[in-house]
């Protein structure tokens, strides 16, 4: 079955503008139980890890998705014109990263942890779709509860929160700051 | 075959620069705070409040330019600096026991927000690792994956671009006309019935095409409520382009269902 599957899983992903998740192949490929799938992709990752390709097949943001090599990002920019791709800025990465690590919250948590007022910094995190707004709070004002978008893992190359730096990982980079100045 | 431009890193601002930095390189009066305690060796746990609160406001006294927003925030800490510093002044008739500190506020603000630097620049490794892997997605998006994330936030979108044509509208000079009601559901009908004629239509265009404000606000509110019932798709290319709507075909059936 895998040797049939492989080709067919290809054409999905080759033609999936967002991470194909396996419970969208599945729907698909009705009846194939998804353990196959899972295998089959395997291999086909595997196989596109060859050298001598162009392309990657990565397993991010919860599903599947082809993406150039990091290699040739230099000529990739110089075919599509583009100077380099903008990185977020300092204010915007410190307001996703609260949001990620303590979500699902509001903008004036935010604001306390940071000392600094975020209302901006949560408006283009919204319209970079990096954030979503999720409801109100019951409390006084009723205020906005934001959380982190599927777009947010795949821009990070995360495949659940699961995959966010660990609290060890924040603690072993704070000592070595420290002892680094030392 | 001459490789492009190998990419040279932006020059990130240094922490080390010293004194001579300007205030936007701080994030914010914890960065800055945080910034004077590195600098100084001190340990976090036993921060001298006096003479770390001398230094805080020396530098928010060299700065350039005022900035009143960010202001009320850098003073606010200072406030909270010299606030700490009375209240270890204070005498009393017993010794505070640990907890009591009053620098624990401030100190587990600091801690907390330590943690927070050190995961955005975790965080901003991989972010500089997946910039450089290219995706389709990049190019403008086919109808068909990821719609309900795209639909979900694109309500910014759809209201932008929808006060963008009011004020036009308004700069026409529409006026209102009383008495004429505007049900929702004929407004959804109609958006209904030229969708089913011309499969795919112009948002801008289609409301510039209503003639007063309210069939405009109610066609509006009609676009929103078939998004919602997932009646229609709508897709923009860019922030302030146009927005493209059309029918879903066979709602409900197949196994597309998200």
């Amino acid at each position: 079955m895998s040797d049939e599957l492989r080709p067919i899983l290809e054409c999905l992903i080759f033609l999936s503008q967002e991470p194909l998740t396996l419970e969208k192949i599945a729907s698909v490929l009705e009846g194939v139980p998804e353990e196959d799938i899972r295998r089959t992709l395997e291999s086909l990752m595997e196989s596109w890890a060859a050298p001598d390709r162009g392309l990657h097949l990565l397993h991010t943001g919860g599903g599947w998705l082809f993406a150039t090599r990091p290699e040739f990002d230099a000529w990739v920019r110089k075919f599509l014109q583009i100077e380099r791709k903008t990185k977020l800025t300092s204010a915007s990465l410190e307001t996703l990263s609260i949001v990620a690590y303590h979500q699902p919250i509001t903008q004036s948590e935010i604001s306390a942890i940071r000392g600094v007022d975020s209302t901006g910094s949560l408006k283009t995190l919204l319209e970079k779709k990096l954030i979503k707004i999720i409801g109100h709070k019951k409390a006084p004002g009723n205020p906005l509860i934001y959380r982190t978008s599927d777009r947010f893992l795949q821009y990070f190359g995360l495949n659940g929160l699961d995959d966010l730096p660990k609290e060890e990982e924040i603690a072993k980079l704070l000592e070595e700051d420290k002892t680094g100045e030392a | 075959m001459t490789d492009p431009t190998i990419d040279a890193p932006l020059p990130e601002p240094s922490a080390a620069d010293g004194y001579q930095v300007r205030l936007e390189i701080f994030e914010g009066p914890l960065d800055l705070l945080l910034f004077l305690i590195r600098k100084k060796k001190i340990d976090i746990h036993d921060i001298p409040i006096a003479a770390i609160t001398r230094d805080y406001l020396d530098y928010l006294d060299r700065k350039e330019q005022i900035n009143l927003d960010r202001e009320a925030e850098f003073l606010f800490i200072a406030a909270l600096l010299i606030y700490i510093k009375s209240q270890m002044l204070l005498p009393r008739e017993t010794d505070l026991a640990e907890g009591e500190d009053p620098r624990r506020f401030l100190v587990d603000r600091l801690i907390e927000y330590q943690k927070v630097k050190a995961a955005c620049s975790l965080l901003r490794d991989k972010e500089e690792d997946e910039l450089l892997k290219w995706k389709r997605g990049f190019l403008p998006p086919l109808p068909g994956a990821g719609d309900l994330e795209f639909l979900e936030v694109s309500l910014f979108d759809l209201a932008a671009t929808f006060s963008r044509i009011l004020k036009r509208k308004e700069a026409e000079g529409a006026r209102t006309i009383k008495g004429k009601d505007i049900s929702l559901e004929g407004k959804i009908k109609d958006l209904l019935a030229v969708l089913a004629a011309e499969e795919s239509i112009d948002f801008l265009e289609y409301f510039e095409r209503q003639e007063t404000v309210e069939d405009a606000v109610v066609s509006f509110f009609g676009l929103l409520e078939l998004i919602q019932s997932h009646r229609v798709r709508a897709v923009q290319d860019d922030l302030f382009k146009t927005i493209r709507v059309w029918l879903r075909r066979e709602r409900g059936k197949g196994h597309g269902h998200e």
